[in-house]
């Protein structure tokens, strides 16, 4: 914090608001500078279809043998199956 | 006095009682300013206040105090509202007392000044007027306790002179933040109870309802700042019992709602019902609100994540998302991999990944309910490599299986892998991180994961000693084999050569059931442990044991000669019969209750027609008698 805003933090807030459009790291949920709006200014419009979807993988399973984790893990079964 | 109409102090307190006639809130609390910087005017009726009604006169102050009563209309038969002129007076007092460079004096006049206010909201006709003030002053109020929360030096030695320092931790502490939740949950118990109109499920947002979540929402903010989520249940249930539905309130107050709700859940371990609202807040979040929008997705995407569901390319890709895929990325490739000892370096206590998770406060969720997905990624994965995966062309033959020995070389493997990285020079993982991987050498506790040995036990396994000399050099050894004892006559008898004052546990207890040293037989069993199964796979065998509990595997395990069978898999095959989809299975299971507590929806159209055909039918019962009157 600046020496200018030291004496008065709670202020301080105010100007920091307006800082660039940078998305860092900010834990907060700042306030909305609107209060009402509608459906179709909202991230999933009422009209559009349920592309949520999209959004998420649900089968993720790897199953890519030639992948080097899955090769070694394969080549190690084989050996312990044959020595023993 | 001043003629009234010549200081800004008359004209302010006539414009005062003004508004107050015609139940202007709005412009009432655009009236009441009180942060600095003032504007010129304020600055002028702050002198006037000072010349004439100083703070050192009582007489004064009362005088002040009259004045404000004036504002209030006096009607006869109904009860003025009197919490409204010594709010009012109190607005005056601070303006005229306060002293900034005293933040602690500050923020406890402030507190006052709220307080008072509240008070003012209660009134059934006239509160609804200073709702729009009440939620200003909380704003005020919240913003200098989190900016003080911030930086607790600027009031550290205020705190000191009132001789409440941090040493006294007997004591819990409250701090400002919390303080001030607690005022606003004041301001939102007021907001919900308004009785006018129609209250509950069944109601409008009307009248001090209007501000249930604006009171809310502030002081969620508040308590998830001072870390005090416990206290918020109780408003959840209010919200739920008295509230009316919350569509009809503002988007803003939706969306801020609707995360906050999400995220209580989210701690609470209620996966399901977090995610659906999130997922309810994200959507109808404005388009544009990037900085709201990816604090949603902070917690949505693990709270999907932990219900077996990555967020997708897509989702990474929006500018929201920017920077998440490199924190939640890692995460899921670790899940599918199924390396549990990558995983769990990764969200280690000293992992460099850590710090970010810890601080959003979604460390120890994924941390606790992932790894049971890698466990399930590694079986799946030793399953297709070293399982039997059934003879499709044979009449009959048994089902799928997989010896869990071959589980057990893999995360034999795994540990062996990990060592030798940790050994390399090279490698980004230091010595000191790859304790599971040494954890089959554990001679007690798990053989999968390290645990650091409890120091009251350690001696115990030290295999250097055993039998009766193990007993004696305990720590225990100072009640089994003391300096000096009480013998059965009450004799105090002296033991300078320590032996075991209750005998020696072969020759004087082998006949016996009762055994003081109930831990004997359990110390020389290592040699019959001959021929059973490691503790590594009990410990495996367990694990697997929880993942067809939970329904994330299908089959069942056999005991003697350790094996996982996957039976009735003729038809869709040994792998998604015993490995079925995790998101689907877990929907599937929680998707038969769709309610989330604390958010109230709409009754749904009961006394609709039910079935195109019959209808439903009213009844009306308000002429039927009771049963049995004559």
């Amino acid at each position: 914090m600046s020496n200018t805003t030291q004496d008065k933090p709670e202020l301080s807030q105010q100007p920091q608001q307006q800082k660039p459009p940078v998305l860092e790291e900010d834990d907060e949920f700042e306030d909305f500078p609107v209060e009402d709006w509608d459906q179709e200014e909202a991230e999933k419009a009422s009209g559009a279809a349920n592309d949520n979807a999209h959004l998420w993988e649900e089968s993720w399973d790897d199953d890519d043998a030639a992948e080097d984790f899955s090769k070694q893990l394969q080549e190690e079964l084989k050996k312990v199956e044959a020595s023993s | 006095m001043a003629t009234p109409g010549t200081s800004v102090l008359d004209r302010f307190l006539s414009s005062i009682a003004e508004l107050v006639r015609q139940r202007d809130g709005a412009k009432l609390q655009d009236f009441l300013q009180l942060e600095p910087p003032l504007s010129d005017i304020y600055q002028q009726m702050v002198v006037e206040l000072r010349q004439r009604y100083p703070a050192e006169s009582p007489q004064k102050d009362a005088e002040l105090h009259r004045r404000c009563e004036s504002l209030v209309p006096r009607s006869k038969g109904s009860s003025s509202w009197i919490a409204f002129p010594t709010f009012m007076k109190l607005y005056f007092t601070f303006l005229r007392d306060v002293n900034v460079e005293n933040l602690l004096e500050t923020y406890n006049l402030l507190k006052g000044l709220l307080n008072q206010c509240v008070l003012a909201l209660g009134d059934s006709q006239m509160g609804v007027v200073v709702l729009p003030t009440v939620l200003y002053l909380c704003k005020v109020l919240a913003k200098l306790a989190m900016g003080l929360d911030r930086r607790p030096d600027l009031i550290a030695h205020l705190l000191r002179l009132e001789g409440r320092s941090d040493q006294d931790e007997s004591v819990e502490k409250v701090t400002l933040v919390e303080k001030s939740a607690n005022v606003v949950r004041e301001a939102f118990i007021k907001c919900l109870t308004d009785r006018s109109g129609t209250p509950g499920v069944q109601g409008k947002p009307e009248g001090r309802r209007v501000g249930i979540y604006l009171m809310a929402n502030l002081c969620l903010k508040l308590l998830f700042q001072c870390g005090k989520l416990r206290n918020a249940e109780q408003m959840f249930a209010s919200i739920s019992a008295q509230s009316p539905p919350l569509t009809y309130f503002p988007a803003s107050q939706r969306v801020t709602y609707l995360y906050y709700l999400g995220r209580y859940l989210f701690s609470n371990s209620l996966f399901y019902p977090a995610q659906i609202a999130l997922q309810a807040a994200y959507d109808q979040c404005h388009r544009q609100a990037l900085q709201q929008k990816r604090v949603v997705l902070t917690y949505l995407i693990p709270c999907n994540i932990i219900m077996g569901r990555f967020p997708s390319g897509l989702l990474l890709q929006r500018p929201e998302a920017q920077g998440l895929a490199e924190k939640f990325v890692p995460i899921c490739q670790l899940i599918a991999r199924g390396d549990y000892i990558a995983f769990r370096e990764h969200l280690a206590f000293d992992s460099p990944a850590n710090e970010w998770f810890a601080r959003k406060g979604i460390l120890l969720a994924l941390r606790n309910r992932c790894e049971i997905l890698v466990w399930r990624s590694l079986t799946r994965k030793v399953f297709i490599h070293g399982g039997f995966l059934g003879d499709p062309a044979a009449q009959r033959s048994p089902p799928p299986y997989l010896y869990l020995k071959k589980l057990e070389t893999a995360v034999r493997w795994l540990q062996s892998r990990h060592v030798q990285s940790s050994l390399g020079a090279i490698s980004f993982i230091p010595p000191s991180r790859a304790l599971d991987a040494k954890a089959g050498e554990n001679t007690a506790g798990s053989q999968i994961i390290y645990k650091a040995p409890d120091p009251d036990f350690a001696d115990a396994h030290d295999p250097d000693t055993n039998g009766t000399d193990r007993i004696v050099s305990s720590k225990y050894d100072d009640y089994l084999a003391p300096d000096a004892y009480f013998d059965a006559l009450g004799q105090l008898q002296e033991n300078p050569a320590h032996t075991l004052t209750d005998g020696d546990p072969s020759a004087d207890y082998s006949q016996h059931e009762l055994d003081p040293y109930a831990d004997r037989a359990a110390l020389n069993s290592e040699d019959e442990a001959q021929g059973k199964p490691t503790p590594m796979m009990r410990e495996i065998e367990s694990i697997l044991a929880s993942l067809l509990t939970q329904g994330l595997m299908r089959g069942y395990l056999t005991h003697g000669n350790p094996r996982f069978a996957i039976p009735g898999a003729r038809m869709r095959g040994a792998i998604p019969t015993g490995f079925p989809n995790v998101w689907q299975t877990i929907y599937a299971r929680e998707s038969e209750d769709d309610n989330v507590p604390g958010w109230v929806k709409p009754p749904k159209p009961a006394a609709a027609p039910v079935g195109a055909g019959g209808g439903g039918r009213v009844v009306n019962l308000s002429g039927a008698r009771p049963v049995g009157a004559q």
